[in-house]
């Protein structure tokens, strides 16, 4: 299927959408009904929903309705306003973009309009810094040669500026001619592929040209992209709207749902089950007890006739049913996604999570999810921009044979180069040379004159930076000259062509003509197995190697320097040659890359760059903590495996030779990976835990792996505590996490860069470092934060806290819907099965509503051990990994509680009120204090430590309880009228609440003291130790701990420099080539 | 003191309202808490250190969250743990606490006189009970002597207790109107009263429902020793009901006229608030045996006084099998005679100390350190992971 679009031709312009761009889920009619079904396609939603319709059938319901419409409504409407306001934001900024004015051009004239307005075949007009409006073919730009940079970060995260050029059937046009252009462009239908654009275009105007001109990407101006130092550029739109590339690449993300959401929902299920069993057995022992005993009560006055037998049945059934809805609490989602909105708030809060340098603070976009955090099981790291800086630096050098920064780590301050700089020694002003020039960057100068560099490439950036730090600034660039500024003085260099860097060349030349002297020289740098052997006959390459060893065992990144001068005839011979590769029409790229070889010969070397991309602050204690804590941690990365594993060296990741063994998974065929892939299997089965054992294995070993063992790679991922994967295409990476989820591991993703989307939308949890390389992952993820050792913040307290919250905020909330509910079973012993509700419709929902969730909020306050604690013990993230806090386990044991707690408020209460005390309303009132006396006990004891909002939140809840109902019972037309008088002021009332209390809790704390004294959990001894030890000894701990940390770092770091464990243990067919 | 609105920052106010009132309404709480303990010295001192950096930056604004201690999760807390003092000591306080109010309670239970007794087995001839009661035209009148055992001091509370009788079933609880027996325009609002609405001319039954319906109909004459003493009717019912449930202006109307007859006939002429009975019934008993006050008698009776009551054996529990039986009996601050209280106090108490002083012993014999890392499982080379 393709689409033509008729270039500034109104015929066909309304054939396709508008540029209005559209993210809002609802419209303003559809929400109501868009938004019900939505919410009720939750299993407890369309239960409460049943629940409530049974309600309304006044035969079968034991109490007022509005207990369960009132919370269902209430529930509704604070979800559904959440996401109104969601949409609504989602409309505001749609709107701004929608609203931008944009410049147009129509048969010559320039107008002003919404970018809305734009339709398919307008040309558009943009200028230095306006954003894309909608998907372009470039016709024009004021640069002469007919480029113009875009910045695509808000696309595909890459920060770098990108050349676009004009095809060359538009190159010609005047200013004038562009405005008035018609012709046709034959493009495919709207996708995503942001890589990838296959068109052709033909003009009609001013020159009738039936030849097709095919288009590329690179003639593309993709919609969301930004127009950098270019004055002004002009295109024809292709996709607008919705149907841009980035557009159709924006998809709605599948909620997240928690491990503990999900062991809730299951709990829920068993709970229901249960609720059935309950409702069965009791409506089958009430028409038992109607027929037998019910009939003769003649009080009741039973119609003789009875109705149908299931019908009459039923209603019984029916009764006991709406009587033990209450069993699921209908309050927990509320109450959770409170908990929630706090925890995520928290993290936005934490002042220890942000980041000085770049001014942001963490963030949680998903405020769902934070439970999951404590309960990670493996991290999948991205490299580059995550554990590194991304903020590569020349860090060393080796000049004809002499290295450079060896000493401090900083050649740019070795006081020896500078001052072979200042006594003008030739070999160090070449090899600046070829620094400054030999590269793509692009000079921007600013208005106050200093000059800053864009560059598609990290290291060239380092090279050209590094020269200036050294004098040797590169001022100006353009197509056919650069201007050099060493000392003061300025240098004209005419740039003849350039040979451009391709992966299978690995280097890159640039032809140069001095400006004076017209001397021509040929300037060269690349990869070490690339460049040195083209070194000129005679010169000794010995050295190099050696430094380029040194360094990448360091792991830096090496480049090898290299010129040559070219004599005016040979240059001018070569010259021809390359002029014809570049036009030939077939094999093009091969016959170039034959030619440059011709020319890149007998180099002299000039030295090595080592650059430094240096690791983030503090990422090998974060990796190790969280190693400590029982995560795994996997680094994802596109660059080198050698450079992968230097990384995750210096990262404490992977340790050297004598602890741990490095398993390489690779080989020239599928048959020799996948029998390396078996031995690392067997290897890792047969080692003890003590050792550590990791693979590495890269993209290509990992399509085949995945094409044809799936099963044995997974059972690798499960044993491997630690991975390094290379060459990682941002699908594989998204594949790695898909396999670990798929083995029912929680997984979190973190990466910085457009690359890592995929995955970090794949992963259970999904960390953007909002870093250098644009917003883009940030964006995507459920967490953002500025640096990779926020991650040790985020994963052990806030994840373990909320963690810890939510399990007791959900069983607590179970908890105490199942005390009043087998409250009201066991009284339905005592009123004959007649689905009697002891409690009247005001204290049921107040109950739910008030009574019980204003207290369990007071947990998100609440921290089981201090923060130090946490740091210092990280393995106790364990138990909130092995879910020991909320399973059915423990479940069971809060099951249990509230049937005991039931039985005691029941039976307490039907003995100190029997006989003349035995009135329905004070009853019921009695037994209703008892379950708050007892949850207020209950919260009290779960808390581990109390903070002000707890203690205000509990107890003022508790004399709130007292208010409000002494203030009810004043209130004549109500049922409660009076009764809180009469109980406040007997002292049996206060006897029998304070005997609840004790008989109650004192097994509850008999238990726990038992079990804290004599089966401590670690969690318990921690506390013990806390209060022990005192903060400040543990302070003092971490503080040594630390420095010690800290001087092994440092000492293994200068180990490294001198010697070196080869950690391919299994290198046999590792495929390090030097 | 409502929290100025300045304090809400607008961009917190999507997910995390409820957290954002609650920051705002912590951050203007009085700090009456002690100081807090020394922060950890990775949090707030850096801040500070650097605050005078990001000072130069301000022009920037700094997106850095503002610190306080609710936002950092520092507020001053105390952590109490279940250590072997406290729990101990908190075991004996309770015990210590709980055997004299048992001991008080279970006294003051004592001393109450009670007397009990149940007349429904007596007071009919054995065969066809339920016929008999259902036959309107005999004479149920029924003379029982009863002796008491102590000298009770007035006022003597005289209550009739039934047993099996469901006033707490579903259909029967239900059944009745508020509106109706308080106003007098209320007349038709019978809608929850089925199934004994209507009279037999058509008219809504006031009281209607069968609470009102089933009314207790037996009467009792007390004499002492012959001679007969007064039982007074007056104030059995709840002050509060008299006055705002029960409508001084309502009269009842159509009631126990219909085919089938309950219980009690009320007087139509006397409003319902003065229906004393009918509000005693009306109050409905939670459990299926209760007692409800039938009237007092303000003199003392003396010990091994002969107690003659002549009972009108009216009410029908006998086709279903209740009990019915008539109460003297003393009160105490404590209620009615009722022993549960202090047995259980007493054996509650009684449990706290004994668990004390089992705490006690198996800490002489078993004694642990609080807090030995070397209990820590990781520290034990049993690494327990996941899986």
């Amino acid at each position: 299927m393709k689409r033509f679009v008729y270039i500034n031709d109104d015929s066909c312009r309304y054939s396709y959408c508008g540029n209005r761009i559209s993210n809002t889920k609802y419209t303003l009619w559809n929400f109501l009904p868009k938004n019900l079904w939505e919410q009720f396609r939750r299993f407890m939603n369309q239960y409460f929903l049943l629940i409530a319709c049974l309600q309304l059938w006044s035969c079968i319901t034991p109490v007022s309705p509005a207990t369960t419409w009132g919370p269902l409504i209430i529930i509704f409407i604070v979800s559904a306003s959440k996401e109104a306001w969601d949409d609504y934001n989602r409309y505001l900024s749609d709107k701004k973009a929608n609203e931008r004015k944009i410049w147009l051009v129509k048969d010559g004239i320039h107008r002003q309009i919404k970018a809305q307005e734009i339709h398919v075949g307008d040309v558009v007009w943009l200028h230095e810094n306006d954003e894309i409006p909608c998907d372009l073919v470039l016709i024009g730009t004021s640069d002469p040669q007919g480029i113009c940079y875009v910045e695509t970060a808000a696309l595909d995260g890459e920060t770098d500026l990108k050349t676009r050029i004009i095809p060359t059937i538009s190159a010609n046009l005047s200013v004038e001619q562009l405005g008035k252009v018609k012709g046709v462009v034959e493009c495919p239908n709207p996708d995503n592929d942001i890589r990838r654009f296959d068109a052709n275009m033909r003009l009609f105007l001013p020159i009738i040209d039936n030849e097709k001109c095919p288009l590329t990407i690179n003639n593309t101006l993709l919609q969301s992209c930004y127009l950098r130092y270019t004055e002004w550029a002009c295109g024809v739109a292709v996709y607008t709207g919705n149907e841009t590339k980035s557009g159709m690449s924006r998809g709605a993300a599948e909620p997240k749902l928690t491990a503990a959401d999900a062991i809730i929902d299951k709990l829920t299920i068993a709970i229901f089950m249960f609720q059935i069993v309950v409702v069965l057995v009791l409506g089958y022992f009430g028409n038992a007890w109607k027929y037998t005993q019910g009939l003769k009560q003649w009080y009741l006055m039973y119609p003789v006739e009875g109705e149908a037998p299931w019908y009459d049945f039923s209603i019984i059934l029916l009764r006991f049913e709406l009587l033990c809805s209450i069993m699921i609490p209908i309050s927990i989602k509320v109450t959770l996604d409170l908990a929630k909105g706090v925890y995520a708030k928290f993290i936005d809060w934490d002042e220890q999570m942000f980041d000085w340098e770049t001014n942001t603070p963490a963030h949680s976009a998903n405020t769902a999810i934070s439970e999951d955090l404590g309960q990670v099981e493996y991290i999948l790291s991205d490299k580059t921009g995550t554990l590194t800086e991304n903020k590569m630096i020349l860090k060393r050098c080796c000049i004809s044979g002499t290295l450079y920064g060896n000493d401090n780590g900083d050649a740019l301050n070795d006081v020896r180069l500078v001052n072979a700089i200042s006594s003008n020694d030739p070999d160090v002003i070449k090899f600046l040379l070829v620094m400054a020039l030999c590269n793509t960057v692009v000079p921007i100068k600013s208005n106050d004159d200093t000059v800053s560099y864009k560059a598609q490439s990290q290291d060239e950036e380092a090279l050209v930076n590094a020269a200036a730090n050294l004098n040797m600034m590169l001022i100006s660039k353009d197509s056919s000259t650069a201007e050099i500024c060493f000392n003061g003085s300025k240098f004209r260099y005419e740039l003849l062509d350039i040979l451009e860097f391709t992966s299978d060349r690995k280097r890159m030349s640039v032809v140069v003509k001095e400006g004076q002297i017209g001397k021509i020289l040929l300037l060269s740098k690349g990869a070490d197995e690339a460049l040195l052997p083209r070194a000129c006959p005679g010169q000794q390459i010995q050295k190099y190697l050696e430094a380029v060893e040194m360094y990448s065992q360091l792991g830096l990144r090496t480049l090898c320097l290299g010129w040559r001068d070219l004599k005016e005839s040979e240059y001018k011979e070569w010259s021809k040659n390359f002029q014809e590769a570049s036009c030939s029409l077939d094999n093009r790229e091969f016959k170039i890359a034959e030619v440059c070889h011709s020319l890149e010969r007998d180099l002299h070397i000039l030295g090595v760059t080592a650059v430094e991309d240096r690791l983030q602050d503090g990422v090998p204690e974060t990796i190790k903590l969280l190693r400590n804590a029982g995560i795994n941690v996997w680094m994802l990365t596109g660059d080198k495996q050698n450079t992968a594993i230097q990384i995750g060296l210096l990262c404490n990741l992977i340790t050297s030779e004598p602890n741990s063994q490095l398993l390489s998974i690779s080989g020239k065929t599928e048959e020799v990976i996948l029998r390396s892939l078996e031995r690392a299997l067997l290897i890792m089965k047969n080692t003890s835990e003590t050792k550590d054992l990791a693979f590495v294995l890269d993209g290509w070993a990992l399509e085949i792996i995945l094409k044809h063992s799936k099963e044995s790679f997974t059972r690798l991922a499960m044993l491997s505590k630690t991975a390094i994967c290379c060459r990682m295409t941002p699908l594989q990476k998204a594949q790695l996490v898909a396999i670990l989820k798929s083995a029912g591991y929680l997984t979190l993703a973190i990466g910085d860069g457009g690359n890592d989307v995929r995955m970090i939308q794949e992963a259970n949890i999904g960390v953007g470092i909002s870093g250098r390389e644009g917003l883009q992952a940030a964006r995507a993820a459920d967490y953002s934060i500025g640096k990779f050792k926020f991650l040790k913040r985020l994963i052990l307290i806030h994840g373990r806290y909320s963690y810890n919250r939510t399990a007791f905020i959900s069983q607590y909330s179970f908890y105490k819907s199942l005390l009043i509910c087998f409250i009201q079973i066991l009284f339905a012993f005592l009123s004959g099965l007649s689905g009697t509700s002891l409690f009247n419709s005001i204290s049921l929902m107040a109950y739910n509503v008030f009574y019980t969730s204003l207290p369990v909020m007071t947990i998100i306050f609440d921290k089981d051990i201090s923060e130090t604690t946490v740091m210092q013990y990280p393995q106790i993230l364990l138990h909130s990994q092995a879910g020991r806090l909320l399973n059915p386990t423990t479940f069971c044991g809060w099951f249990g509680c509230s049937l005991y707690h039931a039985l005691v408020v029941f039976f307490i209460t039907i003995c100190a009120y029997s006989d003349e005390k035995s009135e329905m309303q004070e009853l019921s009132m009695v037994a209703l204090s008892g379950c708050i006396w007892l949850q207020a006990f209950v919260v009290t004891m779960d808390t581990n430590s109390f903070t002000y909002p707890q203690i205000l939140l509990i107890w003022g809840n508790f004399v709130a309880f007292y208010m409000i109902n002494l203030i009810l019972s004043a209130i004549p037309s109500l049922q409660l009228y009076t009764i809180m008088f009469h109980l406040c002021s007997q002292p049996s009332y206060w006897i029998s609440m304070a005997l609840t209390v004790a008989v109650g809790m004192g097994p509850v704390v008999a238990f726990r003291y038992f079990k804290n004294l004599y089966q401590p959990s670690a969690i318990n001894i921690l506390q013990q130790i806390e209060q022990s030890n005192g903060s400040i000894q543990a302070s003092g701990n971490l503080e040594s701990a630390r420095a010690n940390l800290t001087n092994l770092l440092t000492g293994s770091r200068k180990n490294r420099d001198c010697y070196y464990h080869p950690l391919l243990s299994d290198s046999a067919e590792s495929a390090r080539t030097y | 003191m409502p929290p100025p609105l300045s304090l809400l920052r607008p961009h917190d106010v999507s997910s995390g309202s409820l957290a954002v009132a609650l920051y705002a309404l912590l951050h203007h709480f009085p700090r009456t808490f002690p100081p807090p303990p020394p922060a950890s010295p990775s949090g707030h001192s850096k801040a500070s250190l650097m605050d005078p950096l990001e000072m130069q930056d301000d022009s920037k604004k700094s997106n850095k969250p503002k610190y306080s201690k609710f936002t950092q999760q520092e507020l001053p807390a105390c952590k109490p743990l279940l250590t072997p003092a406290i729990v101990i000591s908190t075991f004996l306080l309770v015990g210590i606490l709980f055997v004299p109010i048992g001991l008080a309670s279970l006294s003051a239970s004592q001393e109450i006189v009670e007397l009990v007794h149940r007349y429904d087995t007596n007071c009919v001839p054995l065969a066809d009970k339920v016929g008999f009661i259902q036959d309107t035209k005999t004479d149920k009148s029924c003379t029982r002597t009863l002796t008491v055992p102590k000298h009770m001091k007035n006022p003597i509370q005289i209550y009739y207790q039934i047993g099996d009788f469901y006033q707490n079933h579903r259909r029967y609880v239900k059944s009745r109107s508020d509106k109706q027996l308080r106003y007098k325009d209320a007349a038709h609002l019978t809608k929850d009263c089925e199934p004994e609405v209507y009279g037999a001319d058509g008219a809504p039954i006031v009281p209607c429902g069968l609470v009102a319906w089933s009314l207790f109909n037996d009467t009792y004459t007390i004499s002492v020793n012959k001679k007969a003493i007064e039982v007074n009717k007056k104030d059995i019912a709840w002050q509060s009901d008299k006055n705002k449930k029960f409508g001084s202006d309502v009269y009842p109307r159509n009631f126990q006229n219909g085919n089938l007859i309950g219980g009690a006939k009320l007087n139509e002429s006397i409003p319902l608030s003065e229906q004393e009975d009918l509000i005693v019934w009306m109050r409905t008993a939670a459990l299926p045996t209760f007692r409800k006050l039938y009237g007092r008698i303000e003199t003392d009776i003396m010990e091994n006084d002969q107690l003659t009551v002549v009972i009108q054996n009216n009410y029908n529990t006998y086709s279903f099998g209740g009990s019915k039986a008539l109460v003297l009996s003393t009160t105490s601050w404590i209620g009615g005679k009722n022993n549960f209280i202090g047995v259980a106090y007493l054996t509650v108490g009684g449990f706290c100390l004994f668990l004390a002083l089992f705490f006690v012993v198996l800490y002489m014999i078993k004694p642990r350190t609080l807090g030995d890392p070397s209990f820590l499982s990781w520290n034990r080379c049993t690494l327990d992971y996941p899986n």
